[in-house]
């Protein structure tokens, strides 16, 4: 009977995802609908159960003070030469890291690999243990006795039992196993044979095993690990080819030491040594011949292996042989001499490539600090056949220029397959598509179709998953059952999603590789120095009475149509034109928009905006001196790639969204010209309501950005705006009108935009089109989505964060 | 016949008068608390109300401010 059953709960499954498809197209509306449908039993394929261990609880009867801090001190003894070292570790995961130490540097590196940074600041740092950074960390090659040992010396105080054996339960067992595939086989490879041995007495991976000839019996294949391995990346000048890859450690430990003279000195001298032989130890796996041991397996067995692999609590790590791959045809692309890579991205590289194989994971870099370079560089550094998948067809056209910008690739070597673009796919060495594209499940054109299943026949040596944040964990499934490739590299700024289901991604992608501190990137003018403001605009009296009367829908369109805060916007923009910045405007709110837009007399971009006119409009942006101020919806959201502008205002937004608000920041962070400036050159405001829901989105939306160590700064009143006598709505009676133009708005105009997913938007519907998703985020539904974040007891607030106005 | 009633002047920013007036015209407490609408920043209430209302107040602060200190709330 299972059989047939099975398949109807296939098919079911499948049409759900059919209907469920355009919202998924979406960035931002797809939050919604993952958690109702999700199966939970094929949520947790794929994760082993050790990923389910945490570290949060092992503190749980510890006593609290009435400002919730808690004492450790039976647990952890203060070390004599405390003052020197930078760490706490506490017993619930937590480490704090101080970022004046003058071993900051090597405790940054050693936590970045091994831990997930929560909160970063100035001054102190804020990492936490998970079972996914020690995943991750052993999977770059740490071994946990080099963890515990390091974090031992760096600590002020001992490191809680808990904590050891935490490590210990989440790093032992993993990273042992490797499956690589090498001229064109697939081996389980480990340099541990005890570890090998264990594996094959478990019946079904026997079963997988595959003996060639009977002599081999039952002998493990001997080989060693042959290393020479520092990967080039592209073409670089000869001085500049080894170089870096030892210089980077030592010159900022060379760094650290003369920045703090004397302070140097007393750096306990058993946290340097460690820290360097670490790093020769790394090197020096490359170099090393490291005896290994493998067995070969079925290829056609690979999937059950690695399922089984994962419930027998050895995960496989996959790795890439790409140089000895010679079935796989190398295709001819390199990067241009004039491509030079930042440091960060060369490191964020090196921990794809370590050991000159090519490993499988996520490279966390913010917008526009060159993700596109790194995805890439990548791809001309595996030289096979290449599949970039992105978010919507105008990053499928940008994913195509980045290429031709960085790399010997030309037209005929990049296929574009997206709903309007489709290029013949045969012989080309570089496919940029969509997840929509892939994951399509309805009918599609001959020429489509003739395409797809040219895709599935290919074995791909390279998956370049761009903006991989925002994919669910269901669709990132059916694409890798679509498609086979050898490595997968996720790239995004933000790896996080108001459900939490990102954790996923580490095993069904691969451990985050690296993670650049946004803070530091600012300080050495790789992205731009941005002051982030919130401006506070009272709501009018009139604006306030309807606010508090009506119904959710249309309270929304009058906290935005605010008079005052049309001021603000006004003055803000007037205020930026005569410094000759460059301004976008950011509504979410259509009818605020054109509202906005119109009444200013300046551009705008929304939804319906044909493809000429935004051409059009953003050209003119760039290079009329007279068009220096445009109003865009959240089309602009994440594809618009606006090097010019510098200031960017916001005056309505996706409820409480964090991911929205990193990725607008995103629009202004390119580096602008003569970059290393002490002063600020680039401006985001968010025109908040006040004694509005607006208040609270405001704030929730900080989180992630706060964490990364940016401040807001609260403006109350702009100065000047008072006197200005050219803002519109100054009387009482233009106020009035503005308020009977919000009344009468219909429902339609309360509704934030809905962005049209790729392939399946349709043009008749310009805009009015609705979907389940949208009718439920205008009941309020919305809030739905955050309402499992919000605090469940109001009671342990500390008093002083109990009212922020007396 | 002279009523005498003890209340409290209220001085507020006008957005925060509309929420007093708003809950008064509800009947929010079960009954009117506004004796006199004086100007645009002021209003005179009744003594005995104060307490509750400045529950009310400090509600609604709480319901539009997002702690930001607690990052896995």
């Amino acid at each position: 009977m299972g059989p047939p059953k099975k398949y109807k709960k296939e098919r079911g499954a499948g049409d759900k995802f059919a209907k469920k498809r355009r919202a998924e197209d979406e960035a931002f509306t797809q939050l919604v609908e993952d958690n109702d449908s999700m199966d939970n039993a094929s949520e947790s394929d794929g994760v082993p159960g050790a990923a389910s261990k945490n570290a949060e609880t092992n503190d749980e009867n510890i006593n609290t003070d009435e400002y919730g801090a808690k004492d450790y001190r039976a647990q952890m003894q203060l070390r004599a030469d405390h003052t020197n070292r930078p760490l706490w570790v506490a017993p619930n995961g937590h480490v704090f890291l101080e970022s004046f130490s003058p071993v900051y540097k090597h405790a940054h590196d050693f936590l970045i690999a091994i831990s997930e940074p929560v909160c970063r600041p100035e001054h102190i740092h804020e990492y936490k243990l998970t079972a996914y950074s020690l995943y991750a960390a052993v999977s770059v090659g740490l071994q946990t006795h080099d963890i515990v040992e390091y974090l031992k010396r760096l600590s002020k105080t001992s490191i809680p039992e808990g904590i050891l054996e935490f490590i210990r339960l989440c790093t032992l067992s993993y990273g042992k196993v490797k499956l690589v595939l090498k001229h064109n086989k697939y081996f389980i490879e480990s340099p541990h044979p005890e570890v090998l041995q264990k594996l094959l007495k478990d019946p079904v991976i026997q079963k997988c095993r595959l003996i060639r000839s009977e002599a081999e019996g039952e002998a493990f294949i001997q080989g060693t690990l042959d290393g020479k391995a520092i990967t080039q990346f592209g073409t670089k000048l000869p001085t500049a080819t080894d170089k870096p890859a030892e210089e980077t450690p030592t010159t900022s430990t060379a760094a650290a030491a003369p920045g703090t003279d004397g302070a140097a000195a007393a750096v306990p001298d058993d946290i340097t040594d460690f820290y360097e032989k670490i790093d020769k130890e790394e090197e020096d796996e490359d170099e090393a011949n490291l005896k290994t041991v493998s067995f070969e397996v079925a290829q056609e067995k690979i999937e059950l292996i690695q399922k089984r692999c994962i419930e027998i609590e050895h995960p496989l790590l996959a790795e890439y042989d790409f140089r000895n791959d010679t079935v796989n045809q190398d295709i001819n692309i390199d990067l241009k001499p004039a491509a030079v890579l930042r440091p960060y991205q060369e490191k964020s590289l090196r921990k794809m490539f370590g050991n000159g194989r090519a490993r499988s994971g996520v490279i966390v870099l913010p917008c526009g600090a060159g993700k596109s370079l790194v995805g890439v560089t990548a791809c001309c550094t595996v030289r096979k056949r290449a599949l970039v998948l992105c978010n919507s067809g105008v990053s499928v056209e940008q994913w195509k220029q980045q290429f031709k910008m960085w790399s010997t690739a030309d037209d005929s070597m990049i296929c574009r397959f997206t709903s309007e673009a489709k290029d013949k796919p045969m012989g080309c060495g570089i496919l940029v598509t969509t997840y929509s594209m892939i994951t399509h499940t309805q009918k599609r054109s001959w020429e489509a179709e003739q395409t797809m299943r040219w895709l599935q026949e290919q074995e791909w040596g390279i998956m370049v998953l761009d903006e991989v944040h925002t994919i669910p964990a269901k669709m990132f499934r059916r694409v890798l059952t679509i498609v086979q490739s050898h490595c997968k590299l996720g790239l995004t700024a933000t790896l996080l999603r108001e459900d939490d289901k990102i954790a996923d991604l580490n095993f069904l992608i691969g451990p985050k590789l690296y993670e650049a501190n946004w803070l530091e990137l600012q300080k050495k003018g790789y992205i731009a120095r941005v002051q982030c403001a919130e401006v506070w605009c009272p709501m009018s009296p009139e604006f306030y009475r309807e606010y508090l009367t009506t119904k959710t829908s249309k309270k929304m369109l009058l906290y935005v149509m605010n008079p005052s805060k049309f001021r603000s916007c006004q003055f803000l923009i007037k205020y930026h034109e005569q410094r000759g910045d460059k301004t976008i405007v950011f509504s979410d709110n259509v009818f605020a928009l054109k509202h906005y837009a119109i009444k200013m007399n300046k551009p705008f971009i929304y939804g319906p905006t044909s493809q000429n006119e935004r051409i059009q409009i953003l050209q003119n942006f760039k290079f009329n001196a007279k068009v220096n101020t445009i109003f865009v919806s959240k089309v602009a959201d994440t594809s618009f790639d606006l090097p010019e502008a510098n200031v960017l205002i916001q005056i309505s937004s996706h409820g409480g969204s964090r991911r929205q608000e990193a990725q607008r920041l995103g629009r202004i962070l390119r580096a602008k010209k003569g970059a290393i400036a002490e002063e600020y050159n680039a401006f985001f405001y968010t025109l908040v309501s006040q004694d509005t829901m607006e208040m609270s989105y405001s704030r929730k939306r900080q989180r992630f950005l706060v964490n990364q160590g940016y401040s807001y700064k609260v403006i109350t009143h702009l100065k000047g705006m008072d006197t200005s006598t050219e803002l519109m709505y100054n009387t009482q009676e233009e106020q009035g009108q503005l308020l009977q133009l919000v009344l009468s708005a219909s429902d339609l105009d309360c509704e934030d935009e809905r962005v049209p997913g790729e392939p399946g938007y349709r043009p008749g519907g310009s805009g009015t089109t609705k979907r389940t998703g949208a009718l439920s985020s205008m009941s309020g539904g919305d809030d739905a989505i955050y309402y499992e974040h919000r605090r469940k007891n109001t009671g342990s607030v500390h008093p002083l964060f109990k009212k922020f106005r007396g | 016949m002279v009523n005498v009633m003890k209340g409290v002047l209220v001085e507020c920013d006008p957005a925060m008068k509309q929420f007093l007036l708003h809950l008064d015209e509800k009947l929010a407490f079960g009954r009117k608390f506004i004796i006199q609408d004086l100007d645009e920043s002021h209003l005179f209430i009744s003594t005995d109300i104060v307490e509750v209302l400045q529950a009310r107040v400090d509600e609604l602060m709480d319901r539009i401010s997002f702690p930001l200190h607690e990052k896995d709330a």
